[in-house]
């Protein structure tokens, strides 16, 4: 009878821990969160260590595998697209930080590989220039 | 002057105003389009069904160039984007912009999808990884400009691609496109 308790709080134990495990291809983190858009601008912080202390928001440390930003036309558009908002979406590491710039409106998608980079990374959107709204999601 | 003849006068101007004005507009927009013009449609290829292409929401995926070890990609993906992604395993879509507006305008005739780097914290200034994008048929060659807004290196268009791993070291503040004669037709920023 003791056996088989332990035998059920084994299981139990291995149960808690298994779900308490992120599964690796849905971890994910977003910024401001998943459903909704943040302004980001010249003193933006996310308080989390990012390669910029200011103007920069960026995910935790992990093995992402894409890293997404919608940008929407606030606070305007000209007739192209186009915003005064600056920003550089990528990766970055305790070494470089790297990716592309855009100033223009739209969607934005961009994996580790494209910039030479691997391994344990934090996906980041770093400000340049104006104001830009963004909602940003990254996925391991 | 008689009446007849004010008409008549009247009339010629009018006439000669409604022929030079169309033919200005026609010569003006005829130097235009060929910056806001994408000839090469490229070729159908089957987009990897992975995460990224459903994330992306890719429906349809046309190979442009392949350049370098990189393939180049125009991508329907509920709107009109571009994409690019390793040369060996083509469909494997490595990123994709879909920039809200039109593309190519004279506006704005380059796509730049370089990658760049920043390895100093202190800093925000830049250096290039690679350099890469889509230009519109009117551009010949794409120069990166230091922060002086002298050249620092200039890539070829072919096909509407450009792109090329071997950049100059150095900081790098912005392009130029440049048409068939080395003019510069567009600068950013």
């Amino acid at each position: 009878m003791t056996r088989i308790a332990l035998l059920i709080a084994l299981a139990g134990v291995a149960a808690c821990v298994a779900l308490a495990q992120p599964s690796k291809a849905s971890a994910g983190w977003c910024w401001p969160d998943c459903s909704n858009y943040g302004t980001l601008n010249w003193n933006t912080t996310t308080y989390n260590g990012c390669w910029y202390r200011s103007g920069a928001v960026c995910s935790g440390w992990a093995y992402w595998s894409l890293n997404g930003v919608s940008k929407t036309c606030y606070p305007g558009c000209d007739a192209y697209g186009n915003t005064s908002g600056q920003i550089l979406y990528g990766f970055e590491n305790g070494d470089r930080i790297r990716g592309r710039f855009t100033v223009r409106s739209g969607r934005f998608y961009i994996s580790p590989g494209e910039v030479g980079m691997g391994g344990y990374l934090r996906a980041q959107v770093t400000w340049y220039a104006g104001t830009s709204q963004v909602n940003v999601a990254a996925i391991g | 002057m008689t009446r007849e003849r004010a008409f008549l006068l009247g009339a010629a101007v009018l006439i000669a105003v409604c022929a030079v004005v169309p033919l200005a507009s026609w010569a003006e927009a005829s130097q235009q389009r060929p910056l806001s013009r994408l000839s090469n449609s490229g070729r159908t290829v089957a987009p990897a069904q992975n995460a990224f292409a459903r994330r992306a929401a890719v429906h349809h995926v046309s190979l442009l160039a392949l350049r370098g070890g990189r393939a180049y990609y125009k991508v329907d993906a509920n709107g009109t984007c571009f994409g690019a992604g390793p040369a060996a395993d083509v469909g494997q879509l490595g990123s994709v912009d879909c920039p809200r507006g039109p593309f190519p305008t004279a506006d704005r005739p380059v796509l730049d999808f370089s990658v760049y780097e920043v390895t100093d914290r202190g800093s925000r200034d830049f250096s290039l990884f690679r350099a890469e994008g889509f230009a519109a048929d009117g551009v010949s060659a794409v120069a990166f400009l230091r922060p002086n807004g002298k050249v620092a290196f200039t890539v070829p268009v072919h096909a509407n691609v450009f792109a090329t791993t071997s950049v100059p070291r150095g900081l790098i503040k912005g392009l130029a496109a440049l048409d068939g004669s080395g003019k510069e037709v567009w600068r950013s920023p």
